[in-house]
């Protein structure tokens, strides 16, 4: 029992890396590594690792560099279990020691390898070989100190440290620049003979006033090698940032103050023999500062174009349409992408000139930008959204987008695409229509854009019809003569009226006498017995004594018209009662003479009668 | 005889066709745009016919050019001609938004500036003729009372009359009124851009207010070559080429 187990183990322990290094075949990864910066004189490591069980490497021609050692090749292997999971990692390494023959910069080609059959080929290598360094000379290092503050702009705040040297440089990538034009400002420490441990939080980082500030990711610190003054130093980057200028005139950056942690040898005035044997370590607090810089900042020159969109740096624009053709409560975007690079975040959107008809929405703006050494690069997004409400042909105008390049050093102006969108009825909006058409619709206003004075009179003149009239000359013969002519006319009526007014007085006024003359006549008839002509006279004098008396035409003479006339004029009712009396008697008698009463009788009546009216004043 | 009669016809409406040909040439010229040329145009036609129409358009003209004054004065002498001109009103309206002095004249009694509205709704001939009309009604009216059959035409008669004599007396004042604004010409625009009306009829008048161009002046009397102007409270004298007379 037991000794199967030992079969199965020990034939798993030789399958297995067979198993996996098929299975890891594809991932064969072949690198060479060597510090970038070298210094003359010194020899340094080259390695080819590669992670797969190899052979045949074969190194490339190193001609700069003499080989002091190598090439020795290790093999490490490690297998672990984690949760079950198995992973086991292998390594082959080639290892060179290497010395520089000269100073420059130099290019290793890259190594070749066989892992099972294939050719694998390992990256070349760039390696700058420094200068070694200069013997300090006893004062250099003190004059260094007193002259660094001074070398303003590429300068240093520098402190020796007996062989041990510490100091930041300010770096900016360029100092004259123009607004809103990008630059790269890092702090890079330069230690040589110290030892940093540490950096304290007490920074002071200026405030950039005057400027945008656009911080770079901090990635971690990395040493490299740099020859200043002739030394090599160890140099890393503390901070970088891109600053953005905001006006124009000669900026200041203020001295930025670090603080490093150095771990130096105590030297004691008193030397012991221990000294020798116990060097002693103790951490140092050094303040460093960085000096500050002046940045000219020249204004955008003159003649900037009206859609300025406060663009510095080099940008391309494109434009699309998601559609020429729609129907009505479709929505629609234009979608414009601004990419390049340069103060990408004062980049203003430019504005969509949509036209009546479209239902516009806010701009979505998606910004995609990259900070990156040369600035900040990428996209800025923006589409545009709108809704079509009404059927029809449009155009939408192009938008136009204009910066300042500052490679070319001019305003560049872009324009973007005119497009032509067809709205055409949609089916639900039909729908909407004879839903709402019968009970409601949105009444609109008549939208007033602007004021204007009303066109001109178009129509052909009519020649003048009345003009130089009204009041001039002799108007006032226009009421004048129908005046005259009025009152001639009244004169005239006035005159026929009093006549005919004149005759019936006249008749009233002898209306007595012919009555009388009538009664001489008739009473001369009775005594000569014609009685006939006696009635007729009698008659006669009565009626036309009344006529003239009441002023009543002859024609409308009747006993009826008579009595009411009397009746009006409040005559007393037993007179009228013998006016109708003596008038019916004379008619009767008239015609029935035997009948009649005596003659004389009648004829006294109708005198009494006369008499009579004749007091009463009618 | 036959012969005078006709080339009299000829000759009038030859005129009367060059006038219309005229008048679509200056129209022409307005709509391309060319104000200058059209404006010079409708000054010549408005000579030849002084019609509400072509000071209209002139004023039209001038106001595209940016002469706003001379915009005003067209305009404020085509609605002399012909009161009711709704398009002429709108654009003088427009044209006297855009001047600098805001003058009020609200210190007149509330009633004459109704009397002087009820005025300007008709021409001076209107009136008149109105007036004419009304005075013969009145005669007639006079007529039934004297001489009317009964009581009740008289009577009818006699209110009428005297209703229609006061109606005519009312608007024979309003022609008359009319007519004394024309030919007194008292009215005028200020076409200077900037005028100082001065104390006295001369250069050496101290300065006692500002007129810019555009205003509508009253003109009181005129001494070599100066008048003096009323604008609201003011009284002062300007040159006579500063202001031109409606």
């Amino acid at each position: 029992m037991r000794n199967k187990l030992k079969i199965v183990l020990l034939l798993t322990a030789w399958l297995l890396p067979t198993v996996l290094m098929q299975t890891h075949a594809e991932d064969v990864s072949f690198t060479a590594n060597a510090p970038r910066q070298v210094v003359m004189g010194k020899p340094f490591q080259l390695t080819f690792s590669v992670n797969q069980r190899a052979k045949d490497l074969r190194a490339p021609e190193m001609s700069d560099f003499d080989i002091v050692a190598g090439p020795y090749s290790s093999q490490s292997s490690s297998t672990s279990f984690i949760n079950g999971q198995r992973t086991s990692s292998f390594s082959l390494t080639y290892t060179y020691t290497l010395m520089a023959r000269k100073v420059g910069s130099f290019t290793i080609d890259p190594a070749s390898i066989v892992v099972g059959g294939d050719t694998y080929r390992s990256n070349a290598l760039k390696i700058t070989v420094l200068p070694a360094d200069e013997e300090p000379a006893p004062s250099s290092n003190d004059q260094q100190a007193t002259t660094g503050g001074a070398n303003a702009t590429q300068q240093s705040a520098s402190s020796s440290n007996r062989s041990g040297d510490i100091f930041i440089k300010t770096q900016v990538s360029k100092t004259k620049v123009h607004e809103q034009e990008c630059i790269l400002l890092s702090y890079k420490l330069y230690f040589a003979g110290v030892d940093v441990a540490q950096f304290t939080n007490n920074t002071k980082l200026p405030e950039f006033k005057g400027f945008m500030k656009q911080e770079l990711d901090q990635q971690e610190i990395q040493t490299e090698l740099e020859h200043y003054n002739g030394r090599n130093y160890q140099t890393a980057v503390l901070y970088r940032t891109l600053l953005f200028p905001q006006k124009a005139g000669d900026i200041e950056v203020e001295p930025a103050s670090f603080e490093a942690v150095v771990r130096v040898q105590n030297r004691t005035q008193v030397r012991s023999i221990f000294d020798d044997f116990f060097a002693t370590y103790s951490n140092v607090t050094k303040p460093l500062t960085a000096p500050g810089v002046t940045i000219h900042v020249q204004p955008l020159p003159a003649g900037k174009p009206a859609g300025f969109s406060g663009g510095v740096g080099s940008y391309s624009i494109h434009s699309s349409i998601s559609s020429n053709s729609i129907t009505t409560n479709d929505p629609i975007t234009i979608k414009l992408s601004i990419s390049g690079k340069g103060n990408m975040k004062m980049l203003k959107t430019p504005s969509v000139d949509w036209p009546d008809g479209f239902e516009v929405y806010d701009p979505k703006v998606s910004n995609n930008f990259k900070n990156t050494t040369s600035g900040v690069s990428g996209s800025k997004d923006i589409e545009y959204l709108a809704i079509a409400r009404a059927a029809g042909d449009y155009t939408i105008p192009p938008v136009t987008f204009s910066y300042y390049d500052t490679n070319e050093e001019r305003y560049k102006t872009y324009t973007t695409e005119e497009y032509q969108v067809h709205v055409a009825r949609g089916a639900n909006d039909a729908d909407q229509t004879v839903v709402t058409s019968g009970t409601y619709t949105n009444k609109e206003d008549i939208q007033k854009l602007g004021t204007d004075i009303r066109y001109i009179e178009t129509q052909p003149l009519r020649p003048n019809e009345h003009k130089g009239k009204g009041l001039n000359g002799q108007w006032w013969l226009w009421y004048l003569l129908p005046t005259i002519l009025s009152v001639l006319l009244f004169v005239l009526f006035r005159k026929q009226i009093r006549d005919n007014a004149d005759a019936r007085k006249v008749r009233y006024r002898k209306a007595n006498k012919v009555a009388q003359k009538r009664l001489k006549k008739a009473k001369k008839l009775l005594n000569d017995h014609q009685d006939a002509a006696f009635y007729e006279e009698i008659e006669r004098a009565a009626w036309s004594y009344l006529s003239d008396r009441l002023s009543i035409p002859q024609a409308n003479l009747t006993k009826e018209n008579i009595s009411g006339i009397l009746r009006e004029k409040g005559i007393a009712e037993d007179l009228i009662s013998e006016v109708s009396n003596v008038l019916s008697t004379a008619e009767f008698a008239r015609y029935a003479p035997s009948a009649a009463g005596s003659k004389s009788e009648l004829y006294d009546a109708t005198a009494k009668l006369i008499d009579n009216l004749e007091n009463t004043k009618l | 005889m036959k012969r005078l009669y006709g080339i009299l016809i000829a000759m009038v409406s030859m005129a009367a066709s060059t006038f219309a040909a005229d008048w679509d040439t200056a129209n022409g010229l307005y709509a391309e745009g060319n104000y200058a040329d059209a404006a010079a145009m409708y000054e010549e036609l408005v000579e030849e016919q002084p019609a509400a129409e072509v000071y209209y358009n002139l004023g039209n003209a001038y106001y595209k050019m940016g002469e706003i004054a001379r915009a005003i004065l067209s305009y404020e002498r085509a609605l002399r001609l012909k009161p009711k001109y709704p398009d002429c009103k709108h654009n003088l309206a427009l044209a006297q938004s855009k001047i600098i002095d805001n003058i009020e004249d609200n210190h007149h009694f509330f009633v004459a500036q109704w009397a002087k509205a009820f005025r300007n709704l008709r021409s001076e001939n209107t009136w008149f003729y109105l007036s004419v009309g009304l005075f013969w009604l009145f005669l007639v009216c006079t007529f039934v009372f004297a001489f009317g059959r009964n009581i009740i035409v008289r009577k009818t008669g006699f209110h009428v009359a005297w209703i229609t004599l006061l109606c005519s007396i009312i608007t024979l004042w309003c022609a008359a009124s009319l007519h004394h604004r024309d030919s007194a010409q008292e009215e005028a625009i200020v076409v200077q851009g900037i005028v100082n009306a001065k104390s006295s009829p001369d250069k050496s008048g101290t300065d006692l207010f500002i007129l810019h161009e555009g205003t509508k002046v009253w003109v009181e009397e005129t001494v070599n070559g100066w008048c003096s102007v009323h604008v609201g409270d003011n009284v002062g004298w300007v040159s006579g080429s500063a202001i031109e007379r409606i």
